[in-house]
């Protein structure tokens, strides 16, 4: 088993795919990432499982893997169920939870926006290139700046997850051209497939963040490293001025007025 | 049950479930003097841009490993919310560790009991008053010496 702890979770998958529906079961959604070169030990040990579900976890592993060995199966205690877990985060890394929201309503819109962009005559040049200054300035610049230079500092940046989300701010960045590049040829089709691809994406990387990564490098902070972190990430703020944010999010407030009152008319 | 928890009087002697060792020396991670709120001063050497704890008097007590887990790294002054007088001194006091001192953070370590709050309420006010912000933790301890709860408020 020891030697399947320290394998690819991309390889165990492809050899063993029961392995990738039971993690499914646990909430670790490895299957469909775009790396997966996790060993299994640390995607088990990121997810902070309490211990009893952590050992059935194993055990069902070892099972799907060796099915003909006689592996025993672990005592649960069936009636003390666990409590769901809440999180609670540290101040700096809740700010960054609360940036998520305001991106969020963006890709809440992204349906609405792809619908009116393909029912009207011209491609409304100006409205998609305001999105895109909102995810290239706000949601890139404003808020993925602050997790490349700062938060993912204070834990091993060479770490597979913390690659994971740095490949997956660049394939971000790489849907968003194609957009710009879309809307400068009026090309619907172009537009409509990387924003859509562009919401997928983002959709996974946030609740990645929310609920595994954050959690999981909070848990490495001292005390004295959140009081750091909680300065550089104001400073950070401070560099870019208050206006910033407030503009971003009246930018957010209308695109909602104008698409949530299409749909409710 | 009745009459107020804080002072309610309990017997834990029988206990037995005791992990841990009595081996070994622990140094103490007591790096200032004086500690009490209203003795300290916020121009002090000791806090300025440090780790500070707040705690109850009756914290220090309870916690077997209350300088190894919560004390070491950090600055300190204790209090108690139910019997200290002029309690509107400490909420000038952790506003002036905040924005004068530019302590780094704050953790509060009060006991289980409801009086004990006021010692989380008054660090919170602090905190509000001034124009820093810094994160503020606040650690729960049982009479018994476990911890209830650690969370950033
Ligand atoms: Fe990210
Ligand atoms: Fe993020």
């Amino acid at each position: 088993m020891d030697k399947v702890l320290n394998k690819e979770i991309k390889q165990i998958i492809d050899t063993y795919p029961e392995v990738g529906r039971i993690l499914d079961e646990y909430g670790i959604g490895c299957v469909p990432c775009s790396v997966g070169s996790c060993l299994l030990k640390d995607v088990v040990g990121i997810h902070n499982l309490d211990p009893q579900q952590e050992a059935t976890l194993m055990y069902r592993i070892e099972k799907a893997i060796y099915p003909e060995r006689n592996v025993s199966e672990p005592k649960v205690d069936l009636t003390k169920k666990s409590a769901p877990k809440k999180i609670s985060y540290s101040p700096p890394v809740k700010k960054l939870v609360d940036e998520h929201v305001l991106i969020k309503r963006l890709l809440a819109l992204i349906p609405s926006i792809v619908e009116y962009v393909e029912t009207s005559i011209k491609v409304d040049k100006d409205l998609v290139l305001k999105c895109v200054d909102f995810i290239r300035t706000y949601a890139d610049k404003y808020h993925h700046m602050k997790e490349e230079d700062i938060l993912f500092k204070y834990v091993d940046d060479k770490a597979e997850i913390i690659q994971v989300m740095f490949k997956d701010h660049d394939i971000g960045r790489g849907h968003i051209r194609q957009v710009v590049e879309g809307a400068e040829k009026g090309n619907k089709a172009q537009i409509k497939e990387h924003i859509l691809a562009y919401r997928d994406l983002l959709t996974q990387h946030i609740k990645k963040e929310d609920e595994i990564l954050y959690p999981w490098i909070d848990r490495q902070l001292s005390v004295t490293q959140v009081g750091e972190m909680f300065r550089k990430c104001n400073e950070a703020d401070a560099s870019v001025g208050d206006e910033l944010p407030r503009k971003y999010e009246r930018f957010i407030v209308e695109l909602e007025e104008k698409f949530l009152q299409e749909v409710t008319k | 049950m009745s009459g107020c928890p804080g002072s309610r009087t309990m017997d834990f002697s029988e206990k037995t479930n005791q992990e841990g060792n009595d081996s070994g020396k622990r140094p103490s991670q007591l790096r200032q003097w004086p500690i009490q709120m209203h003795l300290v001063s916020p121009q002090a050497p000791y806090f300025q841009g440090k780790d500070v704890l707040l705690a109850a008097d009756c914290a220090a007590f309870a916690l077997g490993d209350f300088h190894k887990d919560y004390l070491k790294g950090k600055s300190i002054g204790i209090a108690c919310p139910k019997l200290d007088s002029d309690q509107e001194v400490y909420v000038e006091k952790i506003k002036s560790l905040i924005d004068d001192a530019k302590i780094n953070t704050l953790t509060v370590i009060i006991m289980q009991v409801p009086c004990c709050f006021g010692l989380a309420q008054i660090a919170k006010e602090g905190a509000e008053k001034a124009s820093r912000k810094i994160p503020v933790k606040q650690v729960v301890v049982g009479l018994e010496g476990n911890i209830l709860s650690e969370e950033w408020i």
